[in-house]
């Protein structure tokens, strides 16, 4: 058991550390950047909220085979941890950029604005005006998608299979174990999921809570 | 310093001004007033002198939107010290608190604190960073009363004692009368700048002269004119008024002046003769108490609006049906050049 949740955790860890690298950016350039196809980008990203999962992991499967798009420039990821590692950033993207996107639109423009008056460079508005501004919520969305990609399943299923240590993660452990009606061992690790979603959910929540009573206080 | 600003977007614009000292940019909503402060500031795109095609950043322009745009995570020592740096940066930062009289509320965030106090802080911030030109959009419309009293004073303070030109925008006579120079934005382009109270008792057109108050306007016909003055006739009513410029017999024009100058004659004490043109009778129809002020709607050959100081009417004590013997001092009327 520890060894699927040490493999789900670190999934998480990973996947949610890539969302915020790549997230945040295309948060700002989707809420700041005006350009023709930005529709059309908004709705590729947030596709995967309502594609199933097994679409999802099918595609990647085409693409990571020998003779896919990725799969001729080395990228062989099917049934590999690699593999859903870019399914689950794929798939957790909606949710975090949702968040970060959410972030950046309680900015005030203005403020930015008379910022660059006031001589201030780039470099100083993001790390003494924007990120202390919205952290809160990079935060909490960076949250939200570790216990996505913690609790995720046909995806995984689909790129990774089964491979204990690869890509036997915790929730199809527990699938595997109820499959051999190994119903004691099945309960207690879903009670753990239990727990770590309840908590994982409430921290997310204090964490909006918290951000909201400082956004808002932009009242004029 | 001359400024000279051609907008295409989001409207057509060309303002020519000269900012010295507080400078009031009147003009109505809708007319241009912040595209223009925004485009001085370099946030939007125009041509014009000076700090022309330079990134807002090198035009060091102190500029405060109408909302102020404080950081709202920050106290107000910090927002004001946000443009310094070195190792006095949070020196100067109180200096500039105390300077607009907030240094006791240096660790206060923005929602902790009034519109009046926020303003303040902004204008401290903005003066921290040693701008070479100060904008002001619509600093009181967000006030009350007394805030926006205290406010003016202190913008009236600072820019006087840093000798900092300031450009201020604003809908509001009030605030246009505080200016040292004021200018008046309308259909695009400044139609006249001058000392506010040149413009307020010669404005250059009729519809500056309902910007500024002036209510009493009326059409008439110039039925004579000698050396430096022209008689006009409007309705029954003939009026005596000096012109710079002739004007020929017969021309139509527009007369007025303002509800503060028209004279009540008191019966116990004559005009003496320059006042004894002008005169006519009117009956007081209405009478309206604004603050301190009366106003008093009078009809007769012509209606006409008096505003009176609560003083001048403890001691005449009208009442609505009265019948007043008017005096229109033929130095304040006022001839427009144009409809």
């Amino acid at each position: 058991m520890s060894e699927a949740f040490a493999l789900s955790f670190k999934l998480a860890l990973i996947t949610s550390l890539t969302l915020l690298v790549l997230g945040v950016p295309l948060a700002y350039t989707l809420v700041f950047k005006r350009f023709p196809a930005k529709p059309a980008l908004e709705a590729a990203l947030l596709m995967p909220l309502t594609l199933p999962p097994t679409v999802l992991g099918y595609y990647l499967l085409l693409l990571f085979a020998p003779d896919g798009a990725l799969g001729r420039l080395g990228l062989k990821w099917a049934f590999k941890f690699e593999g859903i590692w870019l399914a689950s950033v794929l798939f957790s993207l909606p949710f975090a950029l949702t968040a970060y996107r959410e972030s950046f639109q309680a900015v005030d423009v203005e403020v930015l604005e008379v910022t660059r008056t006031l001589g201030i460079s780039a470099v100083r508005r993001w790390t003494h005006v924007i990120i202390p501004w919205i952290w809160p919520g990079l935060l909490s969305g960076t949250m939200l998608a570790f216990a996505h990609t913690l609790g995720e399943f046909g995806v995984v299923l689909m790129v990774g299979g089964n491979l204990p240590g690869e890509t036997r993660v915790a929730s199809i452990y527990i699938f595997d174990l109820v499959q051999a009606m190994e119903f004691e061992e099945a309960t207690r690790a879903s009670l753990i999921f239990v727990a770590l979603s309840f908590l994982l959910i409430l921290v997310v929540r204090t964490l909006e809570t918290r951000w909201r009573s400082i956004t808002s206080s932009n009242a004029r | 310093m001359e400024i000279d600003y051609q907008l295409e977007r989001p409207l057509k614009l060309h303002a020519r001004l000269f900012v010295n000292g507080l400078t009031v940019l009147l003009g109505e909503s809708g007319s241009g007033k912040t595209s223009l402060l925004r485009a001085i500031a370099g946030l939007l795109h125009a041509r014009g002198k000076p700090y022309g095609g330079l990134r807002p950043e090198y035009r060091r322009i102190g500029y405060l939107p109408q909302g102020y745009a404080l950081v709202p995570h920050m106290t107000a020592l910090e927002n004001v010290a946000l443009p310094l740096r070195g190792s006095d940066a949070l020196r100067r930062a109180h200096y500039w608190l105390d300077r607009v009289g907030l240094d006791l509320k240096s660790k206060r965030r923005p929602h902790e604190l009034s519109g009046g106090e926020r303003q303040r802080i902004a204008l401290a911030r903005a003066l921290a960073a040693e701008p070479r030109l100060l904008l002001l959009d619509e600093p009181t419309s967000a006030l009350d009363a007394t805030a926006r009293e205290a406010a003016i004073d202190l913008i009236e303070l600072i820019v006087s004692e840093e000798n900092l030109p300031t450009l201020l925008v604003s809908h509001d006579p009030y605030i246009a009368a505080r200016s040292d120079l004021l200018a008046v934005l309308e259909n695009g382009a400044v139609r006249q700048q001058a000392p506010p109270h040149e413009v307020f008792s010669r404005p250059a057109s009729l519809s500056i002269a309902r910007m500024v108050g002036f209510t009493n306007i009326f059409p008439g016909k110039i039925t004579a004119s000698e050396n430096g003055a022209v008689w006009i006739k409007t309705g029954d009513l003939t009026i005596f008024a000096p012109t710079e410029s002739p004007i020929p017999k017969g021309a139509h024009v527009h007369w007025g002046i303002r509800p503060e100058e028209v004279m009540i004659v008191r019966p116990d004490r004559p005009l003496s003769a320059p006042l004894a043109r002008n005169r006519l009778q009117a009956r007081l129809s209405r009478l309206i108490k604004k603050g301190l002020i009366y106003v008093l709607k009078v009809s007769g050959a012509i209606d006409l609006e008096v505003l009176l100081p609560r003083h001048v009417q403890d001691r005449l004590q009208l009442h609505e049906g009265d019948l007043l013997e008017l005096a229109l001092k033929p130095a304040y009327i006022h001839l427009f050049s144009s409809g």
